[in-house]
């Protein structure tokens, strides 16, 4: 598969086996994918159908057993451990199902945990922590401990983190899957004002109907292959 | 914020296991520095031996006796510049004001020549060597048998039987902190004319001699005992220091098992800090995960895990030498001097001992953390992502 000009993620090739034991589990099989610059994708598909798997793919979290993975002009397949750890850090924002902020720091200290890994000062992390903050409209809630937030505040705390290091594009597992309906529309509207007004390539996987429909482009995903 | 930040926000977030690791850590230094704290006393005094005096005793063992004649042979050996001696008495207070102390007869005329560290006034020397019954007490223990100079004392003997009366004609002063301050030390013509010591007349227990070239103990020392070695009573002669650690020799054994013990205290620091360190990763893997997803490399997982077990080792450390500090030397250490002055004259914990304790707390945290922050900074990502503990 050729790469379009406009692509921010292309997978070309793509096998992903594990085993259990000796025996294999295929789990994605000469998979190709093209996510064009600026759009948000949701992946949708059954349990088990290798969605995370794909996810921590693009992200760089895992690697294929066979195939090639460029994303944002990185060939990922070429990379040391370390070298995707920074790419990651410089790349990617993270926006998982359970939030996973850390308990012990205050709101603003989470968001500013990508950030300890640049070169800013102290003054410029803060700037921009407040920012994230305020795009996700808790700049009233920087001292918060996450224990003091609600489960859709939490998010939107996560989104914060997401985006502060101004990533290219944002990977959201299951991003409402722990939230209530109206806190599920509240992330939703939020990750579409990121896609459309911070122009960021966001790149979903839900198994929520009514979240995949915040998507401009819908995938499903079955036995390993894209329908 | 930095780093440090949540590596400290992580100690205390299981407090209650936090705070009872730290107290184990306060414990073991605190058990390991009164036992380093204990060899290091008991062995002050041989340290602290005067290297310009050796000893000589009956070469079968310490309770046997030599004869009195033997002094003169010494002091006309090559090398030796003054001899003294005496004779264990084993006084004990009929009122028992004090468990056990060091008593024993001596030479009046010599004694103190040899023995410069234990000072006493020239008036108070000349009287005892004036009053056949004279006693010289070290000031500790002249405290506890609430006499000063003037009184009259009145002990018993293991060895010796009936009462003994005493008059103390003097109080000596340690001129170093080593010396015995529960010592009496009284005349051995008093003891020599008795007829209660009628069975060990003429005799002595053991004789120390000033040398003039201390790099020459060991010559001398084989040359004395050349001397006597043809007679009925053959001589060990040996340094002041191996004499005085071969004087209680059991409790030197004792105290080289502690050694060891003090050793396994650092051990079980080590594990209760290695599990609790292990639990706190356990279940902060997928939070471990989080981190390395948006960008951490191992290296600061690592640092993170090592960083907090080394924490709470030197939080423990710092409290426990503190505590060492407080109640070994200020309270225990006083104590102990008081009542058991023969053995430990001097226990007070060593700034070496706390300063090894500290230190073995910060090198065994990172030892206790070490295969912990290993195993959780290889871990992949993902596999850390789905635990959920």
């Amino acid at each position: 598969m050729t790469e379009a000009a406009d692509s921010i993620v292309t997978l070309s090739g793509i096998d992903k086996t594990f085993y259990r034991g000796k025996e294999p589990i295929h789990v994605l099989e000469k998979l190709d994918l093209d996510v064009p610059s600026g759009s948000f994708e949701a992946l949708m598909g059954p349990s088990g159908s290798g969605k995370s798997t794909l996810l921590n793919i693009i992200a760089g979290l895992d690697r294929p057993t066979a195939g090639s993975v460029k994303v944002a002009g990185s060939d990922l397949t070429k990379m040391s451990d370390a070298q995707l750890a920074k790419w990651r850090s410089q790349t990617i924002g993270f926006v998982f199902q359970s939030f996973n902020l850390i308990p012990v720091l205050t709101a603003a200290q989470n968001v500013e945990l990508p950030l300890l890994l640049t070169n800013l000062s102290s003054a410029a992390r803060k700037k921009h922590v407040e920012t994230a903050l305020r795009v996700v409209g808790l700049e009233d809630r920087m001292d918060h401990y996450p224990r003091q937030l609600s489960g859709g505040q939490e998010q939107r705390v996560a989104i914060a983190r997401a985006i502060v290091n101004d990533p290219k594009i944002i990977v959201a597992d299951e991003p409402t899957g722990d939230l209530d309906r109206k806190s599920a529309s509240d992330v939703l509207t939020l990750m579409d004002k990121l896609n459309k007004e911070l122009k960021k390539t966001i790149f979903m996987v839900t198994h929520d109907p009514a979240a995949a429909e915040h998507a401009t482009v819908q995938r499903k995903l079955d036995k390993g292959a894209l329908q | 914020m930095n780093l440090a930040t949540y590596a400290r926000r992580n100690m205390f977030r299981r407090r209650g296991r936090t705070i009872l690791t730290i107290i184990a850590v306060v414990v073991a230094v605190l058990i390991f520095s009164l036992i380093r704290t204990a060899v290091a006393a008991w062995n002050a005094g041989a340290d602290e031996a005067a290297t310009d005096r050796i000893a000589t005793r009956h070469k079968i063992s310490i309770t046997m006796q030599l004869p009195k004649h033997y002094v003169q042979e010494l002091r006309d050996t090559p090398g030796v510049t003054a001899a003294t001696w005496a004779n264990w008495f084993g006084a004990k207070d009929p009122k028992e004001r004090i468990p056990f102390f060091a008593g024993f007869a001596a030479d009046q005329n010599t004694w103190f020549d040899v023995m410069p560290e234990m000072s006493v006034p020239p008036e108070q020397l000349a009287d005892w060597k004036s009053t056949p019954n004279g006693a010289i007490l070290g000031d500790l223990l002249a405290k506890t048998l609430e006499v000063q100079v003037g009184s009259k004392l009145v002990l018993t003997s293991d060895i010796y039987p009936g009462d003994w009366e005493f008059k103390v004609v003097g109080i000596y002063t340690p001129l170093r902190k080593t010396v015995d301050r529960n010592s009496m030390i009284f005349r051995w013509d008093y003891l020599d004319n008795d007829p209660r010591a009628a069975f060990s007349k003429d005799q002595i227990g053991w004789m120390v001699s000033r040398i003039a070239d201390s790099s020459q103990s060991a010559e001398i020392s084989r040359r004395i005992d050349a001397k006597f070695d043809e007679k009925d009573d053959q001589t060990v002669t040996m340094s002041e220091r191996a004499f005085q650690l071969s004087f209680l020799g059991a409790f030197t054994a004792v105290l080289k098992a502690f050694d060891y013990v003090s050793l396994a205290i650092l051990l079980i620091m080590t594990l209760i800090l290695a599990n609790t360190i292990a639990m706190s990763v356990r279940e902060r893997t997928h939070e471990y995960g989080v981190l390395r997803a948006i960008g951490f490399p191992p290296g600061h997982i690592l640092g993170f895990i090592l960083g907090e077990s080394i924490l709470v080792a030197l939080v423990g450390g710092l409290i426990g030498v503190g505590l060492v500090f407080l109640l070994i030397n200020n309270v225990l250490g006083p104590a102990m001097e008081e009542n058991m002055s023969g053995f430990f004259p001097y226990f007070r914990a060593p700034t070496s001992v706390m300063v090894t304790a500290l230190a073995a707390s910060v090198v065994l945290g990172a030892v206790a953390g070490a295969i912990p922050a290993v195993l959780a900074s290889r871990l992949k990502v993902t596999d850390a992502l789905r635990r959920l503990d």
